[in-house]
């Protein structure tokens, strides 16, 4: 039985930009918004547009992505036929390869797609926050009879030459791509998100595989090579929310937006497009006397005894009384000890910030850095960590870090 | 540690004590009634059953079980979706003699004769869903098979509940407590009005499954229906019945007041940690956000679950998934179930409100501590 569209996931990326996050952990790994993970996204917006089949190609430090991927029940993706399939690069009769480029991780999975004989291959990016209706993506392209289409968002002409563009006639049909240029013909920014004919992709796929000299990758190869043969190839304009967070700072602004859904765009409390994730199964929230708690975001496992303001607290974060916790992302299970001060940073799972600790300090003049301390680390008592600190080890009582 | 327990059988009964809070089970039973901001009652039994390496459940249920069933669906929170085994519910049997809605649990069990032949494991274990705990099985299996006994029951020493004492004791509302002598069930009263700390039965039961089976089929054969007072009782002097002394927390819903102050108890986190850190107690999963506080809210001494949005006060207050309280509300000593809307200045005090209750925009509604006022499902105050 054939599936009309099915979709595949690259999660391989190392998310290098966030390293003190990814040192242990899969950029689409990486805890969200109080209870997410980044693929919580693309996988949600798989099921509520009618994906069922979506096969997920991993590479770095894999993991935890897996534990966490599991059978796919939480985003209803444990499926007799099709489901949620991870995909790591594997041992052949003739060698075995990593994952060469975004390309050939799909083209090392033909027979997978095969299976599923899809007209469609929805090809998505696992580093992206972003609620997206696929099917009217799809809808796009069956109408304009298209083999190939690229989503794309408007950006500002003064960033435009930070992405890779796709120029585009009146018919949104696509007659030049343009990867990072100086001189910028269009500021239709591509999202990374592809819809292919299936039979086209394939061909192109071994095509590219063929050639020594490809560095296997959509952008550089895959979609050059469509342009060389005029194929049909069109570009989908989505106005929605989208955040490439790959940098430690667009990872804590994000967070922050979710904070202020009416003017971001990025509104969790959506009840037609839920975003799913795997639950941790603790007791609801506890806000103690004493605590003090303005616009933040709080969820099951946390007891609150200090002041939490503008912050997003992860599952079973612990703040002490006479804490401060402000503009901050603590991850699950974090503990902010008595007198610790904790603002504007990122703070990864499992940190022990203790007594009279300083992490982070809210921007002032030209300093706006987000201090970032990695999972399991403990920040030891009156310790200092900077505004620009990327913290990855234990950082004793009384020293400071910048 | 390899626990499981192949060898035991858990029946759960959610129907029982349902006439001590008629009006929380008007539309559910004991079992699926809210607690803990959360879970619902069986949550805490199911969970520890499945801790304790119990995999072959069967929850018998009278009636009112609409919501129990959507509630448990087909037992995945639980990690109770198995080849063999797994979870079960028992509708009422209808076509036996003993059949409908069953009047105790022996003949409860006498529905289940069949079953319980079939099944393998060589042990029972029962349970009630009035009683919230965080319960070890296995402890007291292990009590019950050291012991040699034919049963063991647990009990906790407690006070007997007020509104036990305050019951008509012409409903068919049975509670128990033990007279115990190195460890062995001496004598049993029936709703004692006894002052002072009492052994109270827990009505968890563990028993060979052989054994069972015989004593269900003799109290089905001379109509007996209740399993305590017909079928133990007269036979404590034949039987090696033993008490099995539960000293860990014990939340006991006796009554609508009982159900406010078990819940209230729980923002002190010494009785929070108390019951929770056992072992991690599983529910169904709604896929909620994370509670978003937000500008003008004021939170002291709550217990607050996921998907609520707060913009106003809320004091000394157990909430449920989804509440949303608006700008200048004020919400104190309240429990306020699933997805009640709190429109903006209202002002609330001492409220149990049900599922989906909205309190109106500016509307003043009051309950003392003694009695707190509740608000049936769906209705718009």
């Amino acid at each position: 039985m054939a599936k009309e569209m099915i979709a595949m996931l690259l999660a391989g990326g190392q998310g290098s930009r966030l390293y003190a996050l990814t040192e242990k952990l899969a950029k689409p790994a990486v805890p969200f918004g109080g209870k997410y993970r980044i693929i919580d996204f693309p996988l949600s917006n798989c099921v509520n547009s009618g994906i069922d089949t979506v096969g997920i190609l991993t590479q770095y430090q894999p993991l935890e992505l897996n534990e966490y991927i599991g059978n796919g029940q939480p985003w209803d993706l444990d499926r007799l036929y099709g489901g949620v399939h991870v995909l790591p690069p594997y041992q052949k009769a003739h060698g075995s390869d990593w994952y060469k480029g975004t390309a050939n991780a799909i083209y090392q999975n033909i027979s997978f797609i095969e299976r599923y004989d899809p007209k469609y291959v929805i090809i998505l990016s696992g580093d992206q926050i972003c609620k997206q209706d696929y099917s009217d993506f799809l809808k796009f392209h069956k109408e304009k009879n298209a083999e190939f289409s690229v989503a794309v968002m408007e950006v500002p002409w003064e960033e435009a030459p930070r992405f890779g563009l796709m120029v585009a006639d009146e018919n949104d049909k696509i007659t030049e791509f343009q990867e990072k240029p100086k001189n910028p013909k269009s500021n239709l920014a591509s999202m990374g998100i592809y819809i292919f004919n299936w039979d086209i992709l394939k061909q192109y796929l071994e095509e590219d595989e063929a050639d020594p000299n490809s560095e296997n990758d959509f952008g550089n190869n895959i979609i050059p090579n469509l342009l060389r043969d005029h194929r049909q190839m069109y570009a989908y304009h989505f106005n929605g929310y989208w955040k490439d967070v790959g940098t430690i700072a667009s990872l804590w602004e994000a967070n922050m937006e979710v904070l202020d859904p009416e003017h971001s765009g990025i509104n969790l409390f959506d009840e037609n497009w839920k975003i799913y994730s795997r639950n941790a199964g603790m007791t609801g929230h506890k806000i103690n006397p004493g605590a003090v708690v303005e616009n933040s975001m709080i969820t099951d496992g946390c007891r609150i005894k200090g002041t939490v303001k503008h912050s997003i607290l992860f599952g079973g974060v612990k703040v002490e009384a006479g804490a401060v916790v402000e503009d901050a992302v603590l991850m699950g299970g974090t503990t902010v000890k008595a007198g610790a001060v904790v603002k504007h940073c990122i703070v990864a799972e499992n940190v022990t910030v203790c007594e009279n600790a300083v992490v982070g300090s809210m921007p002032s003049g030209d300093e706006n850095g987000v201090a970032t301390v990695g999972s399991g680390v403990t920040i030891g008592e009156n310790a200092v960590v900077g505004p620009n600190a990327m913290v990855r080890n234990n950082v004793e009582g009384g020293e400071e870090q910048w | 540690m390899v626990k499981s327990n192949t060898s035991v059988v858990g029946i759960i009964f959610p129907n029982s004590y349902d006439a001590l809070v008629p009006e929380l089970v008007s539309v559910r039973l004991m079992a699926s009634i809210p607690f803990a901001s959360r879970y619902r009652i069986i949550d805490f039994i199911l969970s520890s059953m499945t801790h304790s390496g119990i995999d072959n459940i069967s929850v018998v249920v009278n009636k009112n079980y609409h919501s129990l069933m959507d509630h448990l669906g087909s037992g995945r929170e639980w990690d109770l979706i198995r080849k063999n085994g797994g979870l079960r519910i028992f509708p009422p049997f209808a076509e036996k003699e003993v059949g409908g809605p069953y009047v105790g649990r022996a003949s409860a069990l006498a529905n289940l004769l069949d079953f319980l032949r079939d099944q393998k494991e060589k042990y029972v274990i029962m349970s009630d869903t009035n009683v919230v705990v965080n319960f070890d099985f296995s402890a007291m299996l292990q009590n019950h098979i050291d012991s040699g006994a034919d049963m063991t029951i647990a009990y906790n020493e407690q006070e007997i509940p007020e509104e036990l004492l305050n019951y008509p004791t012409n409903d068919k509302i049975f509670y128990y407590t033990f007279d115990v002598e190195d460890g062995r069930l001496k004598k049993v009263y029936i709703n004692p009005k006894t002052d002072g700390v009492q052994k109270m039965s827990m009505n968890i039961f563990v028993v060979d499954r052989e054994l069972l089976i015989d004593i269900v089929n003799d109290a089905y054969i001379q109509g007996r229906s209740f399993f305590m007072r017909d079928v133990i009782m007269p036979q404590l002097g034949k039987l090696n019945v033993q008490a099995y002394k539960y000293t860990d927390y014990v939340a006991r819903i006796s009554g609508m007041k009982s159900y406010f102050e078990e819940n209230m108890k729980l923002l002190d986190d010494y009785n929070l940690d108390a019951l929770f850190s056992a072992a991690p107690i599983y529910t169904k999963i709604r896929g909620d956000n994370p509670t978003h506080y937000k500008d003008g809210a004021k939170v002291q001494n709550v217990m607050m679950a996921d998907g609520c949005v707060i913009e106003g006060e809320v004091e000394n207050s157990v909430i449920f998934r989804g509440v949303k309280i608006g700008k200048g509300a004020t919400v104190k000593n309240c429990i306020l179930m699933q997805d009640t809307v709190v429109e903006a200045g209202a002002n609330v005090e001492y409220l149990i409100t049900d599922k989906n209750v909205t309190i109106s925009a500016g509307k003043e509604m009051k309950g003392t501590d003694t009695f707190p006022v509740y608000i049936e499902k769906f209705k718009v105050v």
